[in-house]
């Protein structure tokens, strides 16, 4: 008879179940809010800051075309490409800035890890979905742009259960 | 996506449209028309006030408010509603539906998760009327050493199977579509179908994983028919008619769960094996054998030999609140119509309206009818609840549940009644009426 | 018959009573591999598993990518255990190069491969539950695994491919709230685990289904080689972090656990058994660790090793995990070697699966830990 005590432990547990919240994400009405603004290098201590891996931010005003990144991410993803840009730096003779195509990159941020000039970061956003892969490659100007993204939802943990709230 | 919808010219939608004007209108009279004065040929129509209610009498008498109740009430009392509408189909398939759906939200609340939601407005409501127009969108496809007359066949079978079944359920005092005076064997007869159109469906789709699953669903349901049957004979006992009615009746006082309670059990327990569900799903076995029987089928046969199972599984509920849990007794909470309306008419400011016929449906029919639903929604849940909770069965454990333990307790519950009557506490002339 | 068949294929003789059922790459009940299983009745009589359908030549690409560049590569054949596959092989590195590595990034490392451990046993969890038709023990272990993969997401900065070890230390240091963040949610993730108890393995169906099938003696075990949970539920007590304790293992407590009898209820059980323990790894490992310092140490650019070879094993999810690095100069490695659990375990199956009844093929199969595109690499 002790499979009956089982097989009553195991509906009871079923039914308090039914009084726990609801775990799920509403995903396009609920976004999961993360941890610092993306993904960082410091390539004096030679150590990252955390940060959630999406897409790239290229700041024109470090980059100096050095293509470190380029050569990093050629034995991964060849996603990075070094691309002629007419705006004139001083710090930037050959006026070639990286080119990402998203539809390669695989987000390990080891381009990140290699420039040595402050220049590459990850940002928050990863809904870089588009409905043709050319517009996928994202041209230097592209990757300047700070996005905007409003998520603001976490997990909280309760007397009834965890949500995301 | 607005490279594969083509673009937009107002001729070609105005052709559209004239086209499917067109073709209404000539399938309307080649078709339509013949098939409608043959069936009023040979249907029956009521009698009221001594003149035979042929359609055009009808419409004539609709306008006039003072008639339209009484057609309504006396159409209401024919066979071709019963079927189709109250009792019958309608009924049947508007509770199998909220079944799919409630089963759905149900079994996702029990797993910390949302289930259907985007589908309608509230939560996902419409989520069925999408899925029945995504399967009948797709494409049957036969496969070419099928057996096709037999497999064309098997889903409506299975259908009609669970109509037949759905036919013998008394779901108020009177209102029943076939009232038999031996009505529990003729379910015990209908169930019997069951396991045949199953073995037909699985062997004419001539493939190594339905004819495993049909196998197992053979050996699935005879085996738990016995404890079925039995389990049921301590009712007969007690009662002493097979009429479904009668055994409704009997319970005014006591619901004969609490002196059978074993038989319940075991009914319940056949009950899951019957339908298919989990524990006991191995014809369906999903990791093992694909989709078992089932796998063949695609398009709108898959639909409806879902929708015969959840037909299944309301009758078989109805069933179980019939004989253990007094059917449609219950106190009275349905309010009483109001006299007035029926002596004095309506009053809506200066005009008062008389209403001839009302009452359209009476008190004691709408009660029971409240209380069958209830007790058969309950019972519904709690079939639906194992599914949650319990992994699947293996063969041979389900044989040997169904030989040896479910048939013990079955006759353990028989010897129970039979205590019962012959000590002359229940039954004719007993302690408790 | 005067044709003749060209090599390699067979034709399947018609016999009366046996079957020869194909529960192929696409079937759901098989993952990806291929089982080519003869069956009279109900009864197995042989059973050949036919992997590599998944195979990608891992490790001949690795000899074209320098050691860095590996780290994205070889974390692939388990994306969500990607800690774990990595370990390995930054120990390996970190022996042929000479690299030492800094006591915070030991501790950080330790709580990554826990995590990990608990993500990947969750998710074999829920296929082990979808198998026996338990749909529910899908959907919670699913949903469980959230708590782990936050963290996770805090620490490397992505859900699966964290690509977080390097040779040398971790890439970056866990974020300032981090501590008290993981405390709340591990403990909130070992009262759900505690849930698991009454529904799945207390459940009468379930030992009736599992209990006494697909025995493994002790015997058997060590003489067939397996590895990982296999192994701890035949009753032999093996786990690398005991046995040969790497980075800080041998500084915290916890212990081994052993089942004894050897069969499918054992092998599920074990895994569920082990995650319970990490969570008190992760909760001393955050006790002890030291408050601050660096976590990675600084490498030359393109480091080059010498004319070496080095070996090192981790005790993955599913077993023990080796790498062995061959280096000769340059500074893409010469030879990468992996050795997985999967692969090892997957021994046992045709002798397990003999004489079985074919309801039973589901959980033996699945109860070996077996993660179909790691053993296929």
């Amino acid at each position: 008879m002790s499979s009956a005590g089982g097989i009553i432990r195991a509906l009871n547990s079923g039914v308090k179940h039914l009084a726990v919240k609801r775990f799920t994400l509403r995903y396009p009405e609920e976004k999961l809010k993360f941890v610092g603004d993306g993904f960082q290098f410091d390539p004096q201590t030679g150590v990252g800051i955390a940060g959630i891996k999406g897409r790239h931010i290229l700041f024109h005003d470090k980059c100096t075309g050095c293509q470190l990144c380029s050569i990093a991410c050629e034995g991964i993803a060849e996603a990075i490409a070094m691309v002629k840009v007419n705006e004139t730096w001083k710090h930037n003779k050959k006026a070639i800035m990286p080119q990402i195509d998203y539809g390669k990159c695989v987000f390990c941020g080891l381009c990140v890890d290699a420039c040595p000039f402050y220049a590459l970061y990850m940002t928050n956003d990863y809904e870089l979905s588009s409905f043709s892969k050319e517009a996928l490659i994202y041209t230097p100007s592209q990757l300047a742009v700070n996005p905007k993204v409003d998520q603001d939802v976490e997990i909280k943990i309760d007397k009834r259960g965890a949500t995301h709230g | 996506m607005s490279t594969i919808a083509p673009e937009f010219r107002l001729s070609r939608f105005v052709a559209s449209l004239t086209d499917l004007i067109f073709w209404i209108i000539v399938i309307f009279t080649l078709i339509g028309l013949p098939i409608v004065l043959i069936v009023l040929f040979y249907a029956e129509l009521p009698v009221i006030d001594d003149k035979l209610l042929t359609p055009y009498l009808a419409l004539t008498w609709l306008a006039d408010p003072s008639r339209t109740l009484p057609i309504i009430k006396s159409l209401m009392h024919t066979d071709f509603f019963r079927i189709t509408a109250f009792p019958g189909f309608g009924f049947a398939a508007l509770l199998a539906a909220a079944t799919i759906y409630i089963e759905r939200k149900f079994l996702a609340k029990m797993q910390l998760r949302v289930g259907p939601l985007y589908c309608g407005k509230i939560e996902g409501i419409l989520q069925l009327m999408g899925d029945g127009l995504k399967l009948i969108s797709k494409e049957i496809i036969i496969p070419a050493k099928a057996d096709k007359p037999i497999f064309w066949i098997a889903p409506l079978l299975f259908v009609g199977t669970a109509a037949a079944f759905i036919s013998l359920i008394p779901v108020a005092p009177g209102w029943v579509v076939a009232d038999l005076d031996v009505g529990l064997l003729a379910v015990f007869a209908v169930i019997g179908f069951f396991p045949i159109i199953t073995i037909l469906s699985s062997w004419s789709a001539n493939s190594k994983f339905p004819f495993i699953g049909g196998i197992r669903a053979l050996h699935q349901m005879v085996s738990f028919e016995i404890p079925l049957i039995l389990s049921l004979l301590g009712i007969v006992i007690l009662t002493g008619t097979l009429n479904l009615t009668e055994i409704v009746e009997s319970q005014q006082h006591y619901w004969w769960i609490i002196f059978m309670p074993i038989g319940a059990i075991v009914f319940f327990t056949t009950i899951l094996a019957e339908l298919e569900r989990i524990p006991f799903d191995l014809p369906e076995a999903e990791s093992e054998i694909v989709a078992g029987w089932l796998t063949e089928f695609s398009g709108m046969m898959y639909g409806l030999v879902q929708l015969g199972s959840y037909l299944k599984l309301y009758a078989f509920a109805a069933l179980f609140t019939i004989l253990f849990l007094g059917g449609w007794n219950g106190p009275m909470v349905w309010p009483p119509f109001p006299q007035e309306i029926i002596t004095e008419g309506i009053k809506m400011g200066p005009i008062t309206m008389h209403v001839p016929g009302l009452p359209l449906l009476d008190q004691e029919m709408l009660n029971g009818t409240l209380w069958f639903t209830i007790k058969t929604i309950g019972v519904i849940l709690v079939i639906l609840l194992p599914r949650g909770v319990f992994p699947r069965i293996r063969i041979d454990l389900l044989l040997h549940t169904g030989w040896y333990k479910l048939i013990g307790l079955a006759f353990v519950n028989i010897f129970i009644a039979l205590a019962l009557v012959y000590a002359g506490v229940l039954g004719p002339g007993g302690l408790i009426q | 018959m005067t044709t003749s068949l060209p090599p390699g294929i067979q034709l399947e003789k018609t016999d009366d009573r046996i079957m020869t059922l194909n529960v192929g790459p696409q079937h759901p009940g098989s993952g990806h591999m291929r089982l080519i299983i003869k069956v009279d009745g109900d009864y197995i009589i042989s059973c050949d598993p036919d992997p590599g359908y998944v195979h990608r030549g891992e490790e001949k690409m690795a000899e074209y990518r320098n050691y860095i560049q590996n780290i994205p590569h070889l974390e692939r054949p388990v994306i969500h255990d990607s800690c774990n596959i990595l370990y390995p092989y930054c120990l390996a590195v970190e022996d042929l190069l000479g690299i030492e590595v800094p006591e915070r990034a030991k501790y950080i490392r330790v709580i990554a491969s826990e995590l990990n451990r608990c993500v990947y046993t969750l998710y074999w969890l829920a296929i082990y539950g979808i198998f026996l038709g338990h749909s529910t023990m899908f959907m919670w272990p699913a949903g469980d695994r959230e708590f782990c993969i936050d963290l996770l997401e805090a620490m490397s900065g992505a859900r699966v491919t964290h690509a977080y070890f390097v040779p040398g230390g971790v890439r970056n240091d866990v974020p300032a709230n981090f501590e008290e963040r993981c405390l709340r949610q591990i403990d909130y993730f070992e009262k759900r685990l505690k849930q698991y108890e009454n529904i799945f393995y207390q459940n009468p169906v379930l030992k009736q289904r599992t209990e006494g099938t697909g025995v493994l003696s002790k015997m058997d075990a060590i003489r067939l080689g397996t590895t990982g949970s296999v192994l701890r539920s035949a009753g032999v007590d093996f786990d690398i972090r005991k046995k040969e304790p790497y980075d800080v293992y041998d500084n915290l407590d916890f212990q081994t656990q052993v089942l004894k009898e050897g069969d499918s209820y054992a092998r599920s059980r074990v895994p569920y058994l082990d995650m319970l323990e990490s969570c008190r790894i992760i909760k001393d490992a955050l006790k002890k660790m030291p408050k601050s310092g660096s976590v990675r140490t600084k490498l030359k650019p393109n480091p080059k090793g010498g004319n070496e070879e080095a070996y090192r094993r981790v005790e993955s999810g599913r077993g023990s995990l080796g790498m062995y690095v061959v280096s000769d100069g340059k500074p893409e490695p010469y030879r990468v070697k992996i050795s997985v659990g999967s692969f090892r375990n997957l021994i046992c199956m045709p002798y397990l699966l003999k004489g079985e009844k074919l309801g039973n093929m589901p959980a033996v199969y699945w109860s070996l830990n077996y993660w179909p595109v790691e053993a296929d690499r």
